[in-house]
């Protein structure tokens, strides 16, 4: 392996994960539309595409692992390749087909879906966008076939949202081989623990003269000398694999190495909202399934709670929230498709649906009553995978900061928290009888 | 952000700005209804009538789909800044429209449709009766006593939208046996009467009462089949309301969370800009979120009427449920951003507030929506 060319050449691949299927199993017709909702829907929508991975999901989530054969079914249903065009072993799905067959992977094990849309689409799009086709062809045909596993390490220990404090640093080896080293720490990065490579934002060092960007993305090879890992123990989607990377002096290709504005973070993040939109999505209707299901079934005071007004309102106002969040999904999936960036649309998106899912997935607990909050019970694991929807890849805040600037708000300002007192409210006031004399005497 | 709107519905919001803007505020304090308005709104040119959208080109109409007359009213919305006017087109325009066109006879539909395509003829109905027979039959028919053939209707109906105006009365009755007709009522048939009676929301739409006091109708009155409104006229005219009436609201919702912004941003509070506030950018961002998803909701259920399929009552109810509670949370946050001051009816805010809430309670509200919605889910109801 030289140096100066990309460490991902076809001849040092190996197969982890199985070998990749030809077709998509999504063939779902283009209805022409940015909502494609042109059919009626009634009832629910139709049960999980991947069975086999949906009748895991329980397991996947008790033992925080990813079964082998759940990596052997997504590679073999083409769901790895259906975000990319056929130059680089992709299928080239419209914009409609990816969002369905994301929800569909969501719906039947969310933690599976996080795993394997952080490698295919997030880093995929991330590799094919400031990468070199020339240099990392081969690198994303092996994500796409499902080979290899990716991660997108951004976040540090010290600070997620605030990036300015991000310490990871890329400079130049300066030894024989030439290419570039990395060191820093990257923590509570989905994939970690078992990722091949990691696309990595690091601060770059500039030697005199160099008057590119501070940041870049550096393409990883984690299965070298320089890299530990560690797993984080973590709330929901427990069968992510979740935790960090720490880098000495771990080395990087001359051509893995891609000099980047930092402003392009939030467009490739774009992706990964969508896919924490859709994860949100799925899991709310997951949950609403199994309270409807549970609505029918339950005798509550001689009748089902299916009777109950009380129930069907918490019913109604689910449905009516997760269409919301859909149409919206399939609106901004489309535009992304298109090639339009849609970040804000995305944003907006990322916030309500991932919030929307946190108060489905409540409701779904409480429509169950003791039963949903049962260790084990679908609900109860549906409860806890939502809320990691919401804090994975920027907070609803730090997106709504995005938003509220692009509404021409202006920027953040951030200025100490020190103007009530002087405006007269910082304290309590005199009584009746005006301020106690005496007292202000002694003192 | 660039707030993408479609072509037609721009039209739309420069033409109402234009025209119907400038005096809203007096109509509203006034509570009047100015024909002129209307008719400027039916004549406009170039571009389709706001009066006949759905009504076919060889009837006269504009002949445009469910989903460019969703935005045309959206349009209308926002630039007329008028909920209760862009109520009065919506009825006019749609709900006492399609029914007619959907159901009525050829002689029926050559009759009415072109007039109201063109504005000469308005015609009304009651919200009270929009929501299927939720709501007690307040009209009755009777076959006439003299077995000549037509029907007696007796009864009396709230919330006539367009009522003072009105050319004729889309009104659903109730038979003794239970079944329900619908009949399409001209204003000058004897015994008819109009009252003065309206909400204290929309003033600028012209309200009335209906008053039949056992009007004589022909058989050519009757529209669609007798006994036949439970499957043919009553699911059609929920459905055309809880979409149509919501459109207008896509537009004011997009109207004030843009003055809700511009506000944000000339007030002060503690010696800064209110913009500043983290809150009060949190609470902008959000506002433009619900306009984008309210669009969504609409926009679907407007596409099913286009798909030559039936479209789904429950996506429609949805989308009146969302749209509904995107209205208030609109509607608070801004009256709140705007400050005690902001609250004059010569404000939108201060006329969205109380008019949101009406339409909130109109479509039959939640305690009708969410159990048509729950009913789809748990094929039940
Ligand atoms: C499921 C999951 C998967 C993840 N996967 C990855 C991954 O693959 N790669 C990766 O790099 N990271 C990943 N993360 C980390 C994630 O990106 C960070 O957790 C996130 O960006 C927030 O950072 P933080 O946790 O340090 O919270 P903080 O930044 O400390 O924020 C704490 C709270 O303060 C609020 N806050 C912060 N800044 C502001 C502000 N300016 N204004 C108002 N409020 C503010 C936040 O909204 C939040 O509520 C993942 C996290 C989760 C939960």
């Amino acid at each position: 392996m030289t140096s100066t060319t990309s460490a991902y050449d076809p001849a040092g691949t190996t197969s982890a994960y199985g070998s990749a299927g030809t077709t998509s199993p999504y063939n779902m017709t283009d209805t022409g539309s940015t909502y494609g909702m042109t059919g009626v829907a009634s009832g629910t929508r139709a049960a999980p595409a991947f069975p086999g991975i949906a009748a895991r999901a329980a397991q996947t989530d008790a033992t925080g692992r990813i079964p082998a054969q759940n990596w052997k079914e997504l590679a073999d249903s083409g769901y790895l390749r259906l975000f990319h065009p056929p130059e680089i072993g992709g299928t080239g799905a419209d914009g409609l087909t990816q969002a369905d067959a994301m929800e569909a992977l969501a719906r039947a094990c969310p933690g599976t879906y996080w795993a394997a849309t952080v490698s295919a689409l997030l880093c995929g799009k991330l590799i094919s966008t400031y990468g070199d086709l020339r240099s990392h062809e081969p690198l994303l045909r092996s994500l796409l076939s499902g080979e290899r596993l990716a991660a997108f390490a951004v976040v540090e220990r010290t600070a997620g949202s605030d990036a300015g404090t991000y310490r990871t640093t890329v400079r130049r080896a300066g030894a024989p081989g030439g290419g570039f080293v990395i060191n820093g720490e990257k923590s509570r990065i989905t994939n970690a623990p078992i990722a091949d490579v990691a696309v990595v934002l690091a601060r770059r060092e500039r030697l005199p003269g160099d008057d590119g960007p501070d940041w870049c993305l550096a393409f990883v090879d984690l299965h070298q000398p320089g890299i530990e890992r560690y797993e984080i123990a973590h709330m929901g989607l427990r069968g992510m694999p979740w935790g960090g990377i720490v880098f000495t002096d771990a080395h990087i290709a001359e051509a893995d190495v891609v000099p980047v504005p930092f402003g392009e973070l939030a467009e490739g993040m774009a992706w990964g909202w969508l896919k924490n939109s859709l994860a949100a999505i799925a899991v709310a209707e997951s949950a609403l399934s199994a309270s409807v299901r549970h609505a029918r079934e339950r005798v509550s005071f001689g009748r089902p709670l299916a009777h109950m007004e009380g129930v069907q309102a918490q019913l109604a106002e689910s449905r009516a929230q997760i269409d919301a969040a859909r149409l919206l999904a399939r609106r901004a999936m489309c535009e992304r498709v298109a090639g339009r960036s849609a970040r804000d649309l995305i944003a907006m998106l990322k916030i309500y649906a991932t919030e929307m899912g946190v108060e489905v997935a409540a409701r779904a607990v409480q429509i169950h009553g003791a039963t949903g909050v049962t260790q084990g019970h679908e609900v109860e694991r549906l409860y806890r995978d939502a809320q990691m929807n919401v804090i994975g890849g920027f907070t609803s805040n730090r997106l709504r900061e995005q938003v509220a600037e692009s509404l021409g708000l202006g920027p953040a300002v951030y200025s100490a928290f020190d103007w009530v007192t002087p405006a007269g409210l910082g304290q309590d006031p005199a009584g009746l009888d005006g301020l106690p004399y005496a007292e202000e005497a002694v003192s | 952000m660039e707030i993408p709107h479609f072509p037609i519905g721009e039209w739309a919001r420069e033409l109402a700005d234009r025209v119907v803007e400038p005096t809203v505020a007096d109509r509203d304090r006034e509570r009047r209804w100015n024909p002129r308005l209307f008719a400027e709104l039916a004549e406009a040119r170039p571009g389709p009538s706001l009066t006949g959208p759905l009504v076919p080109r060889d009837l006269g109409g504009a002949g445009l789909s469910a989903t460019q007359t969703v935005a045309l009213l959206a349009g209308l919305g926002e630039g007329a800044r008028d909920p209760g006017l862009a109520l009065a087109v919506g009825v006019h325009a749609v709900l006492a429209t399609v029914p007619l066109r959907a159901f009525g006879s050829p002689w029926q539909r050559e009759r009415y449709l072109p007039r109201m395509a063109s504005g000469e003829w308005v015609g009304a109905l009651s919200l009270q009766q929009t929501q299927g027979a939720s709501m007690a039959p307040a009209v009755t028919a009777r076959p006439a006593a003299d077995g000549s053939g037509g029907w007696v209707l007796t009864g009396e109906l709230d919330l006539v939208a367009g009522a003072p105006v009105a050319h004729h009365f889309l009104v659903v009755a109730a038979h003794d046996d239970g079944g329900r007709t619908a009949f399409v009522v001209d204003r000058a048939t004897p015994r008819l009467r109009v009252g003065e009676a309206g909400p204290a929301a929309m003033p600028t739409c012209p309200w009335g009462r209906l008053v039949l006091g056992g009007c004589a109708v022909p058989d050519t009155a009757v529209l669609g089949t007798v006994a036949g409104a439970a499957t043919e006229v009553e699911p059609l005219l929920a459905v055309l309301d809880w979409v149509f009436s919501s459109a207008p609201w896509l537009g004011l919702i997009r109207a004030l969370t843009r003055d809700a912004i511009e506000g944000a941003r000339e007030r002060r509070l503690f010696g800064r800009p209110l913009h500043h506030d983290q809150s009060v950018r949190f609470t902008l961002a959000d506002l433009a979120a619900r306009c984008e998803l309210a669009e969504g909701m609409l926009h679907r259920a407007a596409q099913q009427f286009d798909s030559g399929h039936r479209p789904s009552h429950q996506d429609a109810a949805a989308a009146r449920l969302f749209v509904a509670a995107a209205v208030r949370t609109v509607t608070d946050a801004a009256a709140r951003l705007s400050g005690p001051l902001g609250l004059t009816g010569d404000r939108l805010v201060g006329r969205a507030h109380r008019d949101g809430l009406f339409f909130a309670g109109t479509g039959g509200g939640t305690e009708v929506l969410r159990p048509v919605i729950a009913a789809s889910l748990l094929e039940l109801g």
